[in-house]
């Protein structure tokens, strides 16, 4: 099986800044000091590699790092060490004929309750900006648009400003881009947390098309119901350290031994 | 050579987005964009050809092109500095080339020096003056703005993402800048051993050269075109340079 996704020994700290000026006498006198900071391990060391065409968990408890180490397969973050390294698509898939050079595959994020929206601008608005900050053209958004519309639910609710929904609605418009995206690799972040049953049948039945098409999904969870139901194989963080890796059911077992024990 | 072409695409939807944030929800809309310029105009004139009975002919063109043109400057540098601020949701949750969004931002600053440009067009016929063949370096002098102008914003939001007292400061140095660049003054005016500490700020050149192609019509020298290509393109590369080398740190620490 080739490798869609291979990360070797991934490290990633954060700065994090010391504020121990309690009065403003304190806050006077230090002013001129430097501020202390630590150094915080987000990621230690962290290995594994997700196949093509598989449903890859990742489960672990709050502030484990799960969403760090999707930041970084996504490009946003950049690792201290370590090395993230994706496949290469085959020629003659849907880059066809554009670049003889092979391409990696191409990847769409779904992080943390949503894509990023501006906050101000309507969801037609939205949908034009980040369908093209995922690679769309305008044409091939226009093309879509009745079918996100459709998908999120939000018919009477295009023009309206982003802010005014629900996170609920957020999250179905935020999902409804991704899932119109072609990409070859999906990353979802707690995509299920805050959708209602309708929405959450949406997405499985989207996951499934995903499936059928062989696409590579990476899905973080807290619901380990979700991660067996859908993952293939899985790995569990534990502040920032690889805990587990193996099939779903393996991995889940592992962790629930951890939290009971 | 598709990526780059599909970068433009990204910064014609955030700048369509940027108007729509400015004037969404204000009556007069685009109108204020012409009235912000043209109110310092009238007070400035007020106090300099009336008050102060500037004798200077063509005062009144002479002055609206340097507000304009710092206008854009000013606003451009502000909320170019802003920028990634306000578009941390987009920065933290995809990553895209982050350099688009700066040049989104100034891109749409540009649009309305364009549009303010037309009330200067206005101004400038009716005065009685005529465009030349020197006009037409306009055309390549607004690239150049832009290229500046961008290059430099570069500098200011990479700093700013992570030293916000950078928005405080600028403002203040704005504030001084105003009034250490020739815009309601001709360099002609100041004393010879304080012009070439103003020559030294690069407003200065982009000021006197866009007069000089309009009011004196006359061709501006070798070097001064050249001087004004090397300040452009050199504060861009070096800007461009600095975001690109720290632009990863930019999602961890807004
Ligand atoms: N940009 C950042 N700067 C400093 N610390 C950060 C940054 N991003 C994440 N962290 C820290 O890294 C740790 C892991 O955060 P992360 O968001 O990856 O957790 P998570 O596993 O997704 O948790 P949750 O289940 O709550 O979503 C947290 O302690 C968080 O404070
Ligand atoms: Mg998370």
């Amino acid at each position: 099986m080739t490798s869609a996704i291979s990360v070797k020994s991934l490290t990633k700290t954060f700065i994090l800044p010391h504020q121990k000026r309690t009065t403003l006498k304190e806050s006077f006198v230090d002013f001129w000091q430097r501020q202390t900071y630590e150094k915080f391990a987000a990621l230690s060391d962290v290995s594994f590699e997700v196949n093509r065409g598989e449903f890859f968990g990742i489960i672990g408890p709050n502030g484990c790092g799960k969403s760090t180490l999707l930041k970084i397969l996504a490009g946003i973050y950049r690792p201290d060490s370590g090395i993230v390294t994706i496949g290469m698509a085959d020629k003659g898939t849907h880059h066809a004929g554009t670049h003889s050079t092979p391409q990696p595959l191409s990847i769409a994020s779904l992080l943390e309750l949503g894509i990023g929206f501006q906050q101000d601008l309507s969801a037609r608005e939205n949908i034009f900006i980040n369908g093209t900050l995922l690679g769309l053209t305008a044409r091939q958004i226009r093309r879509l648009l009745p079918g996100i519309v459709e998908f999120a639910g939000i018919e009477n609710f295009l023009d309206l400003k982003v802010k005014n929904f629900s996170s609920g609605m957020r999250q179905r418009l935020a999902f409804a881009i991704a899932a119109h995206i072609d990409a070859d690799i999906y990353l979802c972040d707690e995509v299920l947390a805050v959708g209602d049953e309708s929405f959450q049948k949406k997405c499985f039945e989207t996951f499934a098309s995903w499936r059928e098409q062989g696409k590579t999904v990476v899905l973080v969870s807290h619901d380990a119901n979700q991660i067996a139901t859908l993952c293939d194989r899985a790995i569990y963080l534990d502040h920032g350290q690889l805990k587990s890796t193996g099939s779903a059911h393996q991995v889940i077992a592992d962790y629930h031994a951890a939290l009971a024990g | 050579m598709t990526n780059h072409l599909h970068n433009w695409a990204i910064i014609w939807q955030l700048v369509k987005g940027d108007f729509k944030l400015r004037y969404k929800g204000s009556m007069l809309g685009y109108f204020w964009t012409l009235f912000k310029p043209l109110m310092l105009f009238g007070v400035i004139y007020l106090v300099f050809s009336v008050f102060l009975r500037n004798p200077m002919q063509n005062y009144a063109v002479f002055l609206l092109l340097g507000i304009i043109i710092w206008t854009f400057f000013s606003e451009a540098t502000m909320t170019g500095m802003n920028s990634l601020l306000s578009k941390r949701d987009l920065i933290t949750k995809i990553y895209f080339p982050r350099e688009v969004i700066i040049l989104a931002s100034v891109l749409s600053s540009f649009i309305t020096l364009l549009l303010n440009l037309i009330i200067f067009a206005i101004f400038y016929v009716s005065a009685g003056l005529m465009p030349g063949v020197t006009t037409l370096l306009f055309i390549p002098y607004l690239f150049l703005l832009f290229l500046f102008t961008s290059g430099l914003t570069f500098i200011l939001a990479s700093l700013y993402a992570r030293f916000h007292d950078l928005g405080h400061i600028w403002e203040v140095l704005l504030q001084i800048l105003f009034w250490l660049s020739p815009i309601v003054y001709d360099l002609s005016f100041v004393p010879e051993a304080y012009r070439q500490w103003l020559y030294l700020n690069p407003l200065t050149q982009f000021i006197s050269y866009s007069r000089r192609i309009f009011l004196i019509n006359q061709s501006p020298s070798l070097k001064q075109n050249l001087l004004l290509l090397i300040i452009s393109v050199g504060t861009f590369a070096l800007g461009y340079y600095f975001f690109k080398r720290q632009e990863y740190i930019i999602a961890e620490t807004i």
